[in-house]
């Protein structure tokens, strides 16, 4: 019984960092309906930055976290610049889709092996003197870092939805999100709309890497399965649906954490692999949508 | 009428030259090795071009197909089935994964095929990694036996065979399909094109080639030091770079970006170390933004500089066939 209880905490802290995880891509996807395929590099490389803030300058890792957000959000302009304004020409979204899963696979790949020449192969993390401390809850043991990066995730999903429904910012982003072209006949300046939409994403992503990087460890190369999570949350959530990611990270982080009970732990990919399965035939429209979008 | 002779020609005297000279004159193992590698690549890279450059699906799990042939074949062939039976069956099995992932997805469009068969790479490799957690190794007898050049004229009969199919298929009503849906998916589907059915039998048969260079792969390799670098994401990295570079939905395409992936990598792996695979990458990029058609686009964009050679048709052809009898 202590176990199953156990088990379903840790599931619930898991699972807000999946959302956390999961909330830069959804912001990309939803915005531009571009595929960030990168962004599981891009979180690994911001638990790198945080690991070398932290070893250089020796602060707190929670107080490295506007540095490295800065620093990622400087990396999304840099990614927008770069590779996505040039895919805007094409005319149908379809194929921006597909243009941009292939030019992001292009930069995972540049990305893990840029990690691995700077920072070797082997996995990183931060130990803090609070590191090892847990809470009791109801005789559950619930670590520090979980429970900060639980808290740091529903903060970052709150703020979110506070830009994103009461600032003219939010406003700009839901006008380009529905319609480009409309918004930009308004007098919505479209591109630099997006252009800070993708870099709150791959800030979000540095907050979530710096999170991991305080409770788990980041390695170069583990960047794909952090974004196979990201995927499968905004599956459960339903694309676009940027108010539920927290709650459908919670979801997956509790199945596969309750999993473990069963099965060896190492098989959560298969797991999440099942999940999606499942979702996409039953309910291709996500859990928490109430009507079929134009998928 | 004339320039289909000349195609055949240079095709046929292309293939002759790639039969004879390992014959005739002894490339030594290092070239050979190459060769071989090659033909894995072009294998992929056409499986890939099947369901990327003419359907039009994005596939980022190459490496699930091509590691389940590589397992079911490696395993087959041990047991002492003869090795073009078990090539076959190999194939065949990753039809099995190909409809577990592909009936679902390809239902959907967006993101999921895509999602889809990347999950299905990454589980694969975790549970792999997990059965086999030991290198595998074929019997010394196996090793003893060990003759490269049929592993190259295996690899040549089946990069011929998949590059005559996959041409007899782009001029098939398949084909015909797999383009439309490609260009304009709902257009197809309002012509009365059952644009799910053929999504599906591209896959499989884009499956069944990755299959075959998995095959391939298995009997060119007899030692696997870890069960997960077969399923490791750098084959489907390898299948999209060298069709992206060479051109996509092209027939000639993967072979040039084949060709091209094994000269740069075999240079720059010598000079550069850890960072050759960061040059990849960035070519990759480079040449998804400003060559939207690869190499045997890219020719137009020169056309204008080449225009006095222009009564020379074909020479992407004479292109394509040059590195390969290197």
């Amino acid at each position: 019984m202590e176990n199953v209880l156990q088990v379903i905490l840790v599931g619930i802290l898991v699972g807000g960092l999946y959302g956390l995880v999961a909330l830069g891509f959804a912001l990309i996807n939803g915005v531009m309906r571009f595929i960030n395929i990168a962004q599981g590099s891009f979180i690994v490389l911001g638990g790198f930055i945080c690991y070398w803030i932290v070893t250089l300058l020796h602060i707190d890792p929670y107080l490295a976290i506007p540095m490295v957000m800065a620093a990622m959000f400087i990396v999304g302009i840099i990614l927008y610049r770069s590779l996505f304004s040039p895919l805007l020409k094409y005319p149908k979204a379809e194929m921006r889709l597909d243009k941009s899963l292939l030019l992001t696979f292009g930069v995972v790949w540049m990305l893990d092996n840029l990690e691995i020449l700077f920072w070797t192969s082997n996995s990183r993390s931060i130990i803090t003197s609070y590191g090892f401390g847990t809470v009791q809850v109801l005789g559950a043991a619930l670590s520090y870092t979980g429970l900060i990066g639980l808290g740091l995730a529903v903060l970052a999903a709150a703020v979110l939805h506070i830009v994103l429904t009461r600032t003219y910012f939010g406003k700009h982003v839901r006008a380009a999100t529905e319609d480009a072209g409309a918004a930009s006949l308004s007098g919505v300046n479209v591109q630099r709309t997006y252009l800070i939409s993708t870099g709150i994403a791959v800030a979000l992503a540095g907050l979530a890497g710096t999170v991991i990087v305080t409770s788990y460890s980041v390695t170069p190369g583990g960047g794909i399965s952090w974004l196979l999570t990201a995927m499968v949350v905004v599956t459960l959530a339903g694309p676009g649906n940027m108010n539920f990611m927290i709650p459908a990270g919670i979801i997956l982080g509790v199945i596969q954490s309750a999993s473990t009970l069963f099965v060896n732990p190492a098989y959560q990919q298969p797991i999440a692999l099942i999940i999606f399965l499942l979702i996409i035939m039953f309910r291709p429209q996500g859990l928490f949508s109430k009507g079929v979008k134009g998928l | 009428m004339t320039n289909n002779w000349k195609k055949l020609s240079i095709s046929t005297v292309v293939l002759i030259i790639m039969i004879a000279v390992p014959m005739i004159i002894d490339l030594g193992t290092g070239i050979m090795n190459q060769l071989v590698t090659l033909f894995i690549y072009i294998l992929l890279a056409e499986g890939w071009n099947l369901i990327g450059g003419y359907t039009g699906q994005i596939n980022l799990g190459m490496a699930a197909f091509f590691g389940c042939s590589v397992m079911v074949t490696h395993f087959m062939w041990v047991a002492g089935i003869p090795i073009i039976v078990s090539i076959l069956v190999g194939s065949l099995s990753t039809i099995i994964l190909a409809i577990i992932i592909g009936i679902p997805t390809l239902r959907l469009k967006g993101m999921y095929f895509a999602v889809g068969t990347l999950a299905l790479a990454q589980a694969l490799q975790v549970i792999m990694q997990n059965v086999f957690n030991r290198s595998i190794a074929a019997p010394g007898n196996f090793v003893q036996a060990y003759n490269l050049s049929y592993r190259y004229y295996l690899g040549l009969a089946a990069v011929v065979l998949v590059l005559v199919a996959v041409y007899f298929i782009r001029r098939s009503k398949l084909g015909l399909a797999m383009v439309s849906i490609r260009d304009d998916e709902q257009a197809a589907q309002v012509t009365g094109v059952n644009t799910f059915k053929y999504k599906v039998i591209s896959l499989l048969i884009s499956a069944f080639i990755a299959g075959l260079a998995g095959g391939l792969y298995a009997y060119f390799r007899l030692f696997f030091y870890y069960t997960s670098d077969i399923f490791s994401l750098t084959w489907t990295f390898s299948a999209i770079m060298a069709v992206v570079i060479g051109g996509g939905g092209t027939l000639l395409g993967p072979v040039l970006g084949s060709i091209f992936l094994v000269i740069l990598g075999y240079i720059f792996s010598l000079t550069l170390g850890q960072a050759n695979l960061i040059v990849f990458g960035f070519l990759f990029i480079v040449v998804m933004l400003f060559m939207p058609q690869g190499f045997m686009g890219g020719a137009d964009l020169f056309r204008p500089w080449l225009s006095r050679w222009r009564k020379k048709p074909g020479p992407k052809k004479s292109e394509a066939a040059e590195p390969a009898n290197n």
